[in-house]
């Protein structure tokens, strides 16, 4: 599984860095290094829907206090 | 400011990215992203191409390139390096040619040579059908006479990598699976119809929104903005753009070559060999076409990292710049969004439109500085990261016997790798550079003359000559930890 985050200057603004720093921790957390690749994009132009963070080509929107949920019931939930 | 550009193609790139700057500056980006193609390509004559609309096309394509965005689609693949579709003349050149210098002769070995049937013969003169052709070479070979040339396509001719074919049209298409953002293709065709997309306004959009902006310049700094321009002026005039301070990415080289240096005295008491991992295009071309050899690639981050931790280190709201002769870095940003180092990568062109922008000349500026040594400083010359990280086993009078392949340009580091995955590379370390003679020959290098050169080592010769340890060891209280995630 790929996830994207995009790193454009919205959505940093919003916190993408932090998005990625928990995904990160999360990923470690429950093992899933193997089979989760965590990468950077370019501004996608949806910036009102960021952060945008997509699994392989379906996009999310996400916050610093959704990534949680996020990852449990999204991320996991497809690696099922 | 009237400037001096190289080619055609780097004017118009940086008058893309100058007037791009200076309405995101302004913010008004937005209302006035369609008039840029007419500031640019005013009037109603061509001057490049066949029509003025054309022309303006193709500006509004790297207007798009010049905001991140692809040139032409709305989709985001992650390749930093595009065709402007506009700007592609999907060269008309057929591959294979026969030249006036055809004989005429009664062996016809060309023709038996294709396997194709694209060869015929008028008035007893060869010719070859260019929709029967498959660039297969053969009958080029078989020519006693060497009277077929090839014409091969200039960005395929320049991808060290194969990476570029064509569709159905003749446009160049790059294959992003085989792309190592090298930019060598950016370079090579004439028409400057492959560019690379550019962070350009996040930058600018972050510093107008207060955040705090750091950058950091890559070790070919020198000369490049103006023969006098050093260091430390280009700090000031960097601050005055809203940057919160610059850093040098020599000083970052400067902990790699530490570092390195301990990791390698490892691996060779191990029997192990080694390879670096500052070049990015070289990275990409380990991870893309090489992943045998992967566990032999150093694991310490590049001095673009180094120098962004220790920022962070330092000023933990910061967000770091890496600004270089260098399009591969943008890929090394997004591919490492984990390490917490860099967040965003421009180019020396990006940050001299930056310049243009605001109308700041540097070479009005005073100031002085030195981060990094003079070994930190020629990271950017080939054999420069060998020579530092020899040095610190001097420094440490530690007596490491290595042997070195310097693979100097994209072929030789194809070379050495090739030979180090089938176990049959002689030396112990391989440093390994994408550019022909380093960075200072980097595809968005402003100056590349045998005078800029000058200008730099001038420079450089005029920075103390402080040991690169002692140069590090400086910055112990911040821990900052020199190894990939």
């Amino acid at each position: 599984m790929v996830i994207t985050i995009c790193i454009g200057s919205s959505c940093h603004l919003k916190g993408s860095r932090n998005i990625i720093q928990r995904l990160e921790s999360r990923i470690k957390e429950k093992k899933l290094d193997d089979k989760i690749e965590l990468n950077g994009s370019f501004c996608t132009g949806q910036c009102a829907k960021g952060v945008c963070v997509k699994i392989d080509d379906e996009l999310f929107s996400v916050s610093p206090e959704t990534v949680d949920s996020f990852f449990d019931n999204e991320v996991l939930r497809r690696l099922d | 400011m009237e400037r001096k550009f190289a080619t055609v193609i780097d004017k118009l790139k940086f008058q893309v990215n100058m007037e791009v700057a200076k309405q995101a500056f302004e913010g008004t980006l937005d209302e006035r992203r369609d008039e840029i193609p007419y500031m640019v390509i005013p009037g109603n004559k061509p001057q490049y191409r066949c029509c003025v609309y054309r022309e303006r096309e193709i500006i509004r394509q790297r207007v798009r390139l010049a905001e991140g965005r692809m040139p032409v689609s709305d989709g985001n693949p992650k390749n930093i390096v595009q065709v402007i579709p506009a700007a592609c003349e999907g060269c008309p050149i057929s591959r294979f040619t026969v030249s006036e210098n055809c004989q005429m002769c009664m062996a016809k070995k060309c023709e038996s040579a294709c396997k194709f049937g694209a060869i015929s013969f008028s008035n007893g003169q060869a010719h070859i059908d260019p929709a029967k052709c498959k660039e297969c070479g053969q009958c080029m070979k078989a020519c006693p006479y060497n009277a077929i040339v090839d014409r091969m396509r200039p960005c395929k001719r320049a991808c060290p990598v194969d990476a570029i074919t064509m569709d159905e049209d003749g446009l160049a298409v790059i294959d992003e699976n085989k792309c190592i953002s090298c930019g060598q293709c950016v370079i090579g065709c004439p028409f400057g119809a492959i560019s690379d997309r550019s962070f350009l306004v996040d930058v600018i959009n972050l510093i107008r929104s207060g955040a705090k902006v750091y950058a950091m310049v890559a070790p070919a700094v020198e000369g490049q903005f103006g023969a006098d321009v050093s260091v430390g002026m280009l700090r000031e005039a960097v601050k005055d753009l809203g940057f919160e301070d610059m850093f040098e990415v020599s000083l970052g080289a400067d902990f790699v070559s530490k570092n390195e240096a301990l990791e390698l005295e490892e691996k060779m008491k191990a029997g192990e060999k080694m390879t670096t991992s500052c070049c990015p295009a070289f990275v990409n071309m380990i991870k893309k076409h090489f992943p045998q050899v992967l566990d032999k690639m150093s694991t310490t981050i590049s001095p673009m990292q180094a120098t962004a931790r220790l920022i962070k280190a330092m000023y933990p709201d910061a967000i770091c710049v890496f600004i270089g002769p260098c399009i591969a870095k943008k890929s090394e940003v997004i591919d490492s969004v984990t390490f917490e180092g860099a967040d965003y990568a421009l180019t020396y062109q990006e940050l001299l439109a930056m310049f243009d922008a605001k109308e700041i000349d540097p070479s009005a500026y005073k100031g002085e500085m030195q981060q990094g040594s003079r070994y930190g400083k020629n990271y950017s010359v080939s054999g420069g990261v060998t020579a530092s990280v020899l040095r610190t086993y001097e420094e440490r009078n530690v007596d490491l016997p290595v042997k070195v392949c310097k693979a100097n340009g994209a072929l030789e580091c194809k070379k050495a790798l090739m030979l180090l995955k089938v176990g049959r590379l002689p030396e112990d370390f391989i440093e390994g550079m994408a550019c022909e003679g380093g960075c200072v020959s980097g595809p968005a290098m402003l100056e590349k003359s045998p005078k800029s050169m000058k200008d730099r080592k001038h420079q450089i010769d005029q920075a103390d000559g402080r040991d690169i340890i002692t140069n590090v060891d400086q910055y112990e209280a911040y821990h900052v930890d020199m190894h990939r995630k």
